[in-house]
């Protein structure tokens, strides 16, 4: 292709190498079954996001159309495609959260933070969204900061909890 | 076989298919919008629900196999009841736009909603706005009334083989398009349109143009490659509006390349209104019968002085036959053979040994059957769009592809193995010496002799026994190999190899109609029906460079047309009386011609055109010819009655292709190719090569008119193409101007860089005006910079 | 003796122009009553709303014209009048850039206006036009349009005392 001369991304090579051994558990002719686990990768070692230059460049690596992998990174809610904050706040408003509150929740971590859903506070410290069922419903309500489950959500543990961030 | 009742009636059927296949293979209709007979199933449209017997739930037509005993209901009330619900649901997002849609009048679900849709609509909730894509110059979007069947995604992924759409986002945010904006790139992009069941893809060029109840449906043949793709002609008060594929299996199956769909846009751009004449420098109108009688006066002074060799004719390779037979009957009744079409081509040795004309001896449908293709100079997504889909079906369908290129063109299928050499026949011959090797039986003499320097390696070895093995094997020469300047050594070659590995030859010939033009006799060494000639006469190449006196130009533009466009312009410059026959008009044509006749383009005469399995298709002219241009084939006969020629007297033009059928009918057309070689393998340069192709846009007249076309992501930018190891020796850089030198011409033109380029290469395109003073096609160039 | 009585009676009413009087009675009758003569062309008879005669296109108030382009009364015309020829408005909207009614064609059937999806083409209560030169007889764009500004209000007033019985 000769019109790719547009800023292009080169992965580095332990990236590559990472992949690789993703796409070893494989058949050979199946290389694109490891996208979901390049794209995370690649978003945790590129700031928390995805542009599309890191997205054609997995496209290229794993042999995959690149609206393929446009399209399996916007269907996930866990891939972002717009700057985010250092930390990434999931919210469950599936049906145990929302029986559970899960909207006040929600109303509080928007007045404390300042932003709405979907947000990113000025500081560039956290990105506040919501997620579908995260699967603790025991312990419902229940957030997801960056990889780590808090559960039993309240007001004052909310509060507590943003504090250990920075 | 199993047997299936579908609304009481007994059906047998193969085991295997789907219910909607069978429904319509016997004219029972079922409602459906994501299923397309072409394409995968989906089946996420819902729509063909249908009762079936014993089952709980009704079931998607396009997705359920029959299998024995099944009884089927279409029309029950179950069924009704789920497709009337599907629309309800299909409708609740869906725009009611139609007054606006260009899809109104022929929109599928405005159809099915006539018949399942609700009168009301019991959703009041907000509706669904969705942003419009940038497609480029071909197609126009309107997102919101997608309805999501992914028949677009499907056929870029499946059938063109480069996908450029997708489904992006999921639930109700999901939506269709590029993600990127960007253009289609994709040559047969405008499939998309007549796929979409809906008006959310339709065509730019049309745009609110016209209904489709307004417009009139004329038969006729595509006129820009040698497939020969039956299309549809839609007029509207004697205007081409659109231009339709017809389904035709053996040929273009549903599809139509976007150079066929949408060339008509320059059919009414620059043309010649009136027969024009030079008066000493001055261009002054005239009427037909003084621009004739002015012809045949400075043709027969001419005549007298110098002798009828010292006339040419050239014609375009996409005349109709009957063009080209009365062209060389005029030529001939002249007393000149100098006659040619092979505008492009600068190897002419081996002319005498061709076939009677070029034509392959299989179905062309079976090119989507053949087990190994090899694929020898050509670029073949941007020469044949609709060959290109056969091939790539067969890879799909387990075949192997091997590529012999100068350079590295994007296949939309995928190849075992890429050659990317300026020395094309040095890898053929090694092909060719492989199967050598084998020791077969019977050597074509001369092969030897040949292939003595040649030295196999082992990616040779691999492609000889692939063609040898296979049960259907298939050698194609493409456009690149036909202008090569040692096309007939590669065409030796193909046919050495095809010989040795029973793999058979395709080679795909420049225009719509070079196998009429040589079945006419529009070539110098043969007359009409390969009656061969006491003394040939000047090919293309040769009647340039002798400088001859006069000159016949019939349907070209010989600056972008030729292989060697300075030649052409410095002889026709020269010349004493050119006469040009064309449908446009051009500045550099004014410079040189004499007498400028306005003939029509294929949409204003009737015709015939031979493609390349050999069947003649013939047309109807479906608009009266614009202004006074009159049909090529009626210029031609009145100006053999004004020079007296006998047997001139033709009422239509079915009079003309029938004499040459009748011709045609008494001679053997099978008779092949003779064995032609060359004494020995020439060198290949060192220096700095052009490659020159005429790019997917660029190749006649009519195209080269259509602005959309022009303007179409599939059109790469014209610039000095070269790698980065050549910029770098060249000490250039990308967007730097160039200057560009051959023949002592130069221009300015801006680096482009192209890893598809090989080494010591630049690619600088033909039948641009920008290069139509540069030098041969393929030859020695100068890139300094600017 | 019936016949007698008759024969009697038909002589005396002859006599006496009795059947005269009775005639005179009722021109005597309308003499007094209101005059409905109409002097044309000073003044002119009332015209239902309903009432089909010159054509008219509209225009939205805000001044933007009403037609879109779509030819359905181009289609819908059994006398084929109408022809239309379109393409995208600078701003990318669908518009006509001919709209020619030939009124030697036109039968008045109002089937146009029926099928205006967007009360666009309408039939004006304009009963008296002529033409003295080749060519009026077509009502172009422009004169349409001009038609319809000049009788706007009339146009609209019609048409919302017609809306009920639609």
């Amino acid at each position: 292709m000769i019109d790719e001369q547009k800023n292009t991304v080169v992965l580095s090579k332990e990236i590559l190498q990472e992949i690789d051994t993703w796409v070893e558990k494989y058949p050979p002719d199946q290389k694109q079954s490891a996208v979901l686990f390049a794209l995370t990768l690649v978003q945790e070692k590129h700031g928390g996001w995805l542009t599309e230059a890191l997205m054609d460049a997995v496209a290229d690596y794993l042999g995959m159309p690149r609206v393929a992998v446009y399209e399996v990174a916007t269907f996930y809610s866990m891939y972002d495609l717009k700057p985010v904050g250092r930390h990434k706040i999931h919210v469950c408003n599936n049906i145990s959260c929302m029986l559970r509150n899960s909207d006040e929740v929600i109303q509080h971590l928007e007045n404390k933070l300042d932003i709405k859903v979907g947000q990113t506070t000025a500081d560039g410290k956290f990105t506040l969204k919501t997620a579908e069922c995260l699967a603790a419903c025991a312990n419902a309500p229940m957030m997801q900061i960056d990889k780590t489950y808090y559960e039993d959500l309240t007001k004052e543990k909310i509060d507590k909890i943003l504090e250990q961030f920075d | 076989m199993v047997t299936i009742e579908i609304d009481g009636k007994k059906i047998e059927t193969e085991s295997g298919k789907m219910i909607i296949e069978v429904a319509d293979a016997h004219n029972i209709p079922i409602p459906r919008f994501c299923y397309h007979k072409k394409l995968s199933i989906a089946a996420n449209c819902r729509m063909c629900l249908v009762e079936v017997e014993k089952s709980r739930k009704p079931l998607p037509a396009c997705a359920t196999p029959v299998a024995d005993g099944m009884k089927v209901f279409t029309q029950s009330q179950q069924a009704i009841i789920s497709q009337k619900a599907v629309m309800e649901f299909l409708l609740i997002n869906h725009p009611l736009d139609c007054p606006i849609c260009d899809q109104g009048g022929e929109c599928e679900l405005q159809d099915v909603s006539m018949g399942y849709g609700p009168d009301i609509s019991r959703y009041t909730e907000e509706k669904r706005v969705v942003d419009d894509e940038n497609l480029g110059s071909l197609i126009s979007t309107d997102m919101t009334r997608c309805i999501q069947c992914t028949r677009c995604v499907r056929f870029g992924e499946e059938v063109a083989g480069f996908r450029e759409l997708g489904a992006t986002d999921r639930g109700e945010n999901m939506q269709i398009g590029t993600y990127v904006k960007s253009g289609m790139r994709s040559e047969i992009s405008g499939n998309i349109i007549d796929l979409c069941p809906v008006g959310a893809l339709t065509s730019k060029p049309y745009r609110f143009t016209a209904r489709a109840w307004e417009l009139t449906q004329a038969n006729s043949i595509a006129p820009h490659d040698c497939l020969g793709s039956h299309i549809y002609l839609h007029t509207r008060r004697q205007e081409v509006m659109r231009v339709v594929p017809k389904e035709n299996e053996a040929l273009n199956e549903t599809w139509l390349s976007d150079r066929d769909r949408y060339s008509y846009a320059g059919l009414n751009h620059d043309r010649v209104d009136v027969p024009l004449i030079n008066n000493n420098g001055i261009w002054q109108e005239t009427d037909w019968s003084t621009a004739l009688n002015t012809i045949v006066e400075k043709l027969r002074l001419v005549i007298e002085k110098s002798g009828a060799e010292q006339i040419a004719a050239l014609a375009s390779p996409s005349s109709t036959v009957e063009e080209f037979y009365l062209l060389q009957k005029l030529m001939r009744g002249l007393g000149s053979h100098n006659i040619d079409h092979r505008l492009k081509q600068c190897d002419f040795s081996d002319q005498t040994h061709a076939s009677i004309y070029p034509h392959i001896d299989f179905p062309y449908a079976d090119l989507e059957n053949k087990e190994a293709i090899l694929l020898i100079g050509s670029n073949i997504h941007s020469e044949q769009p609709l060959a290109a889909v056969r091939l790539r079906k067969a890879v799909l369908r387990g075949a192997s592809a091997w590529v012999i290129n100068p350079v590295d063109y994007d296949m939309h299928f995928p190849v075992k193995k890429s050659d990317i050499t300026t020395a094309l026949v040095e890898h053929t011959a090694k092909i060719a010496k492989a199967l050598l090797e084998d020791k077969p039986a019977d050597i074509p003499a001369g092969a030897e002799a040949l292939l003595t320097t040649i030295h196999v390696d082992s990616g040779a070895k691999e492609i000889a026994h692939a063609l040898k093995k296979a049960n259907k094997a298939v050698v194609i020469l493409g456009a690149i190999a036909e202008q090569h300047p040692q096309a007939a050594t590669l065409r030796a070659l193909a046919h050495t190899i095809g010989h040795l590995s029973g793999a058979r030859i395709v080679i795909f010939t420049e225009g719509a109609n070079s196998a009429g033009a040589w079945l006419a006799g529009a070539i110098p060494h043969r007359e009409a029906a390969g009656k061969s000639v006491a003394k040939f006469g000047l090919t293309a190449r040769e009647s340039l460079e002798a400088k001859l006196k006069a000159y016949i130009l019939f349907g070209i533009e010989p600056e972008l047309d030729c292989a060697n466009p300075h030649l052409a312009l410095e002889a026709l410059k020269n010349a004493d009386f050119v006469v040009v026959m064309s449908a446009y008009k051009n500045k550099e044509m004014t410079k040189y011609a004499d007498i400028i006749l306005p003939i029509t383009p294929f949409t204003e005469t009737s015709g015939t055109f031979v493609n390349l399995s050999g069947i003649w298709q013939s047309f109807q002219g479906c608009v009266p010819p614009f202004s006074e241009a009159r049909p090529g084939w009626k210029v031609l006969r009145v100006l053999g009655n004004f020079f007296d020629l006998p047997d001139f007297e033709y009422a239509s033009s079915e009079q003309v292709s029938d004499e040459l059928k009748a011709l045609t009918e008494t001679i053997n057309l099978a008779k092949g190719y003779s064995w032609y070689f060359p004494k020995s393998l020439k060198e290949s340069s060192h220096s700095l090569q052009r490659i020159a192709e005429w790019p997917i846009y660029r190749i006649d007249s009519l195209v080269r008119r259509s602005e959309p076309l022009q303007r179409s992501a599939t059109l790469e930018p014209l610039g000095v193409r070269m790698n980065g190891k050549t910029a770098e020796n060249l000490q250039l850089k990308a967007n730097d101007m160039a200057l560009v030198q051959q023949n002592d011409n130069e221009v300015n033109l801006p680096v482009i860089i192209d890893a598809r380029i090989p080494d010591n290469v630049v690619g600088v395109a033909a039948g641009y005006a920008e290069t139509a003073h540069l030098g041969d096609t393929f030859s020695e160039i100068i890139v300094k910079k600017a | 003796m019936k016949k007698i009585t008759e024969y009697f009676r038909y002589y005396l009413k002859t006599f006496f122009l009795w059947e005269l009087f009775q005639g005179l009675k009722v021109t005597l009758r309308y003499f007094f009553k209101r005059k409905i003569t109409v002097q044309f062309p000073e003044e002119m008879t009332p015209i239902s709303p309903r009432f089909r005669g010159l054509l008219a296109l509209r225009r939205y108030p805000n001044g933007e014209e009403r037609c879109i382009a779509c030819k359905l009364c181009e289609a819908v015309c059994p006398a084929l009048a109408i022809t239309i020829e379109a393409e995208p408005r600078e701003d990318g909207s669908r518009r006509t850039t001919r709209y020619d009614i030939d009124m030697f064609k036109c039968i008045n059937c109002g089937f146009c206006e029926e099928s205006c999806p967007v009360d666009s083409i309408v039939v004006a209560p304009i009963q008296h036009y002529h033409m003295e030169n080749r060519g009026e007889n077509i009502m172009t764009k422009e004169k349409l349009l001009a038609i319809g500004d000049l009788m706007e209000e009339r146009l609209y007033a019609d048409r919302e005392a017609d809306a009920p019985y639609r």
